[in-house]
């Protein structure tokens, strides 16, 4: 029976492109180019909504909780990090009060929740020594243990997170990459120790608690704990998004009850609730040996990188990511590149799941494709969200070292007369 | 002419949204220079009045006018600095920033305070670029429960970009008008039928031209037919056919003088070309700087040559262009598509005679102030011009009445128009209270 849980929270808010895109000026600036590319109205929206109906709840029931014998992990996006700055800078605090808490521990995640690390290896790793230093500044705590996009892992992503000198990562459980182990223990590919999620358990609650044609529906915290204590294993590590909490199942499906109430159900059980690295530290020398494939595998869908390019609209955005990237990288202009990797923002991929698709896992993908974009239509969702890689790619064109001054095709044209201009 | 009108100056708040405006960067057309004179008008009038514009980048963001009752509001600066050729520069970006931001101005920042104060939102929207801003608006409008409380005018200038408007939703939530019955003609096609409200001049024009510079510009021309044109170099003007009835003038044995000043637009060669096989002799005449007597100097000196057509490749100021309206036997304004035809009736206010086309120029009446070709055929020109030219009663008569048909178009009585089709509006949308009853007994 597993006795020690890890439950692991990601925050995290997608930098929305903006639809229908906007044409960006011939040789406009980084920040022109910016404004261009992102809706940051749009943003703002989802965010305050998000934040009223999610994150202030959850981080008022966590605060309370970690008090009552609940240890977590909680990782941030920066693209998240930078939301919250902008527009409710005491949401912030409160997620810093919260992590300053012992029994939180900060994870990291890839800064811009992008999938740098299929394109770009040694960027990826760059980037996450970044973000260790920023979240160290930002929170007063180091990162040890990571996430990367998606839970995205591999063989090659493994490597990156030694070399950027990360103890441990977080995966997903899938039975293609563990093959006849268990997810409830932990392992270790070269120098780093991996969690695996219990992906069956950890969707009990991320996907299916407010599902009323689920068996297990309606789920409370006592029958959960039972399944969590239940398990064979060492450790249960729970993955879910932040937003589970109030956004993705709303606050009158219970679910903050259910959380609340969860952690005494655990500990009536005789389990009980530790950090990623609180295991580490009783655990120094644990961990099985995990062969990874050079696949990535990841916490969406099925568990495979199909779920973001699986269709024929995300294959094509795939292409345009690494075109941005590449070309960017071509301009050796810092701010330009920076652009690029929000471009790469692995929900620019989710959200078109559904694309010649139906069933539950393209329903999860409508879902995060933004209300206001369906009027354009499912075919003017691709092929403007195309156009505004493609207008970034125009855009760079005048950054280029090869390339001459922009022409100096600026005079006003004479009019004819006094009042007469045609 | 003073209308009386529900729409005060106490209880109205006019915005305008345009694509072109005051500043020089922001003049291409006629229709920057409608939209200044327009929202002047309406600012003189005592009607708070806002002017959103794609405006000069090196100029301020917002400027105050008239004791502050006119507020530019320069849009899409941040564009237009990478575009400095112009208003039309950058023109899909500028779109897409203005459709995107202009509503949300308009709706809170403008009309919001001006309904909470009580006023009645006056809105213009110009041409198609401003087509889809304007349902915007209206959107907004609704959105916050404030649609009731204002009127939402849309403007049809000319053709352009029409394929690129939701006509069903425009029409829905605005009101369609346009400047003449031709051009509501044309907009039947589009399954909408606009309200007519004519362009304008201002007063000014209608100021008689100074008689000594009328006998110098004659004495200049000597005693040739004296024929001017002005526009840019586009088949819709009809230019060959302009120059074709020159040539035939001369071949008739008339002694021509035909002044023209064209744009930068490819047509020209062909046209001059024409003229030169039709037996005109032509010359280019550039000017040495923009004054009145730069152009005179000019003129005087191309005018010693032999040539039948002079090219002026410089800029007319107005004293120099209303003096050659005035002094000229035929301005040859005989374009085949014309929405309204300014140059039409800015000839007629400087008492000349305008050759006008059959289109949009509702102010031409034929033989009474103007002459109306109905036809492309140069002989209509020819005949027009030798029958003024036999009988001087009959053209002095056109041209005083062509200064009284203009000055029916001073903005003060577009604006006049303007508040009645407002109010019509306003009384069967319900933004303004119904007409009441008669009082009993009245009307038998």
């Amino acid at each position: 029976m597993a006795r020690e849980i890890v439950i692991y929270l990601v925050v995290h808010q997608p930098r929305r492109l903006k639809l229908p895109a906007q044409p960006i000026p011939r040789g406009a600036r980084p920040p022109d180019i910016e404004r261009c590319l992102f809706d940051e109205r749009l943003n703002e929206r989802y965010f305050r909504k998000v934040s009223q109906r999610c994150y202030w709840p959850t981080v008022r029931l966590l605060t309370e909780l970690v008090g009552q014998g609940l240890h977590l992990a909680i990782g941030f996006s920066v693209s998240f990090l930078r939301q919250a700055e902008r527009w409710d800078p005491a949401l912030l605090q409160a997620f810093q009060g919260l992590v300053r808490q012992p029994q939180v521990e900060l994870v990291g995640v890839e800064p811009y929740h992008s999938f740098l690390p299929l394109v770009d290896l040694g960027a990826f790793s760059d980037r996450m020594v970044w973000m260790r230093q920023h979240l160290a500044a930002l929170f007063g705590r180091s990162v040890r243990v990571t996430d990367t996009t998606e839970m995205c892992m591999s063989d090659p992503i493994a490597h990156a997170l030694s070399v950027a000198g990360f103890q441990a990562g977080l995966m997903d459980g899938r039975e293609w990459v563990l093959g006849w182990r268990q997810p409830t223990y932990l392992y270790r590919h070269g120098r780093l120790r991996l969690f695996t999620r219990h992906y069956q358990l950890s969707d009990d609650v991320g996907y299916r608690f407010s599902d009323r044609r689920w068996p297990g529906w309606p789920l409370d915290a006592d029958r959960y704990a039972d399944w969590l204590t239940w398990a064979a294993g060492e450790v249960v590590v729970l993955g879910w998004d932040f937003e589970t909490f109030g956004e993705h199942h709303a606050a009158e499906t219970g679910i903050f009850e259910f959380l609340r109430y969860l952690v005494r159900a655990v500990q009536a059980r005789g389990g009980r609730f530790v950090t990623p690295s609180a295991y580490l530290d009783t655990h120094p020398e644990g961990g099985y040996d995990l062969p990874l494939p050079a696949f990535a595998s990841t916490w969406a869908g099925s568990g495979g990188m199909e779920f973001f390019l699986g269709n024929a609209a995300q294959q094509a955005l795939f292409q345009l990511m690494l075109a941005v990237y590449h070309k960017a990288r071509l301009t050796g202009d810092p701010a330009l590149l920076d652009l690029a990797l929000w471009l790469l923002q692995s929900d620019n991929l989710h959200l078109i799941q559904w694309f010649g698709r139906s069933g539950p896992e393209a329903e999860v993908s409508a879902y995060f494709t933004p209300r206001e974009w369906w009027e354009l239509g499912p075919n003017g969702i691709i092929s403007e969200q195309q156009r505004v890689y493609q207008n970034f790619l125009g855009a760079l064109e005048y950054y280029l070292p090869d390339q001459p001054p922009i022409p100096p095709d600026g005079s006003l044209p004479e009019p004819l007369a006094e009042r007469v201009f045609g | 002419m003073d209308y009386p009108t529900a729409l005060t100056p106490e209880n109205t708040l006019f915005i305008l949204l345009a694509f072109e405006g005051p500043d020089r960067y922001s003049l291409a057309g006629g229709l920057g220079t409608r939209v200044t004179e327009l929202s002047e008008t309406l600012a003189r009038r005592g009607y708070p009045t806002h002017l959103i514009f794609v405006g000069d980048p090196q100029l301020p963001g917002t400027e105050e006018r008239l004791d502050g009752r006119l507020h530019y509001h320069r849009w899409c600066q941040w564009i237009s600095q990478y575009y400095p050729g112009g208003v039309y520069q950058g023109e899909e970006e500028k779109l897409y920033d203005f459709t995107e931001s202009v509503p949300g101005f308009v709706a809170e920042h403008l009309a919001a305070p001006a309904i909470a104060a009580g006023r009645t939102v006056v809105v213009l929207g110009e041409e198609w670029h401003t087509a889809e801003a304007m349902c915007r608006v209206s959107d907004a409008l609704h959105n916050a429960g404030r649609r009731g409380r204002a009127i939402l005018f849309w403007n049809a200038n000319n053709l352009m970009g029409f394929h690129r408007i939701n006509w069903g939703r425009l029409a829905f939530t605005t009101t369609i008008t346009t400047v003449s019955r031709y051009m509501k003609h044309r907009l039947w096609a589009y399954g909408v039928n606009p309200l007519v409200i004519p362009n304008g001049i201002p007063a000014r024009l209608l100021e008689p031209v100074d008689p000594a510079l009328v006998q110098r510009l004659r004495q200049i021309i000597g005693p040739a037919l004296f024929l001017f044109k002005i526009g840019r170099w586009d088949p819709d003007k009809r230019w060959n056919m302009a120059v074709a009835a020159a040539a035939q003038l001369k071949a008739l044995g008339y002694p021509v003088r035909f002044l023209v000043r064209g744009g930068v637009e490819p047509h020209e060669g062909e046209v001059l070309h024409n003229a030169q096989q039709w037996g005109l002799r032509v010359q280019t005449v550039p000017a040495s700087g923009r004054t009145l007597s730069d152009c005179l100097a000019a003129l005087e000196g191309a005018a010693r040559s032999e040539a039948d057509l002079l090219n002026l490749k410089f800029f007319l100021p107005e004293s120099f262009l209303r003096g050659l309206y005035a002094a000229s036997d035929a301005v040859l304004a005989n374009s085949g598509h014309e929405p309204f035809g300014l140059v039409g009736l800015e000839v007629m206010a400087a008492g000349g005679i305008a050759f006008t086309g059959a289109t949009g120029e509702d102010y031409a009446v034929p033989f009474e102030n103007a002459v109306v070709l109905d036809t492309d055929d140069p002989a209509e020109i020819v005949a027009g011009v030798l029958t003024l030219r036999s009988a001087p009663a009959l053209a002095a008569r056109l041209r005083q009445n062509a200064r009284q048909s203009a000055a029916r178009f001073t903005w003060e009585n577009v604006v006049g128009l303007l508040c009645q089709k407002l109010e019509f509006v306003g009384r069967r949308s319900g933004v303004l209270p119904p007409l009441t009853a008669a009082p009993a007994g009245h009307g038998g």
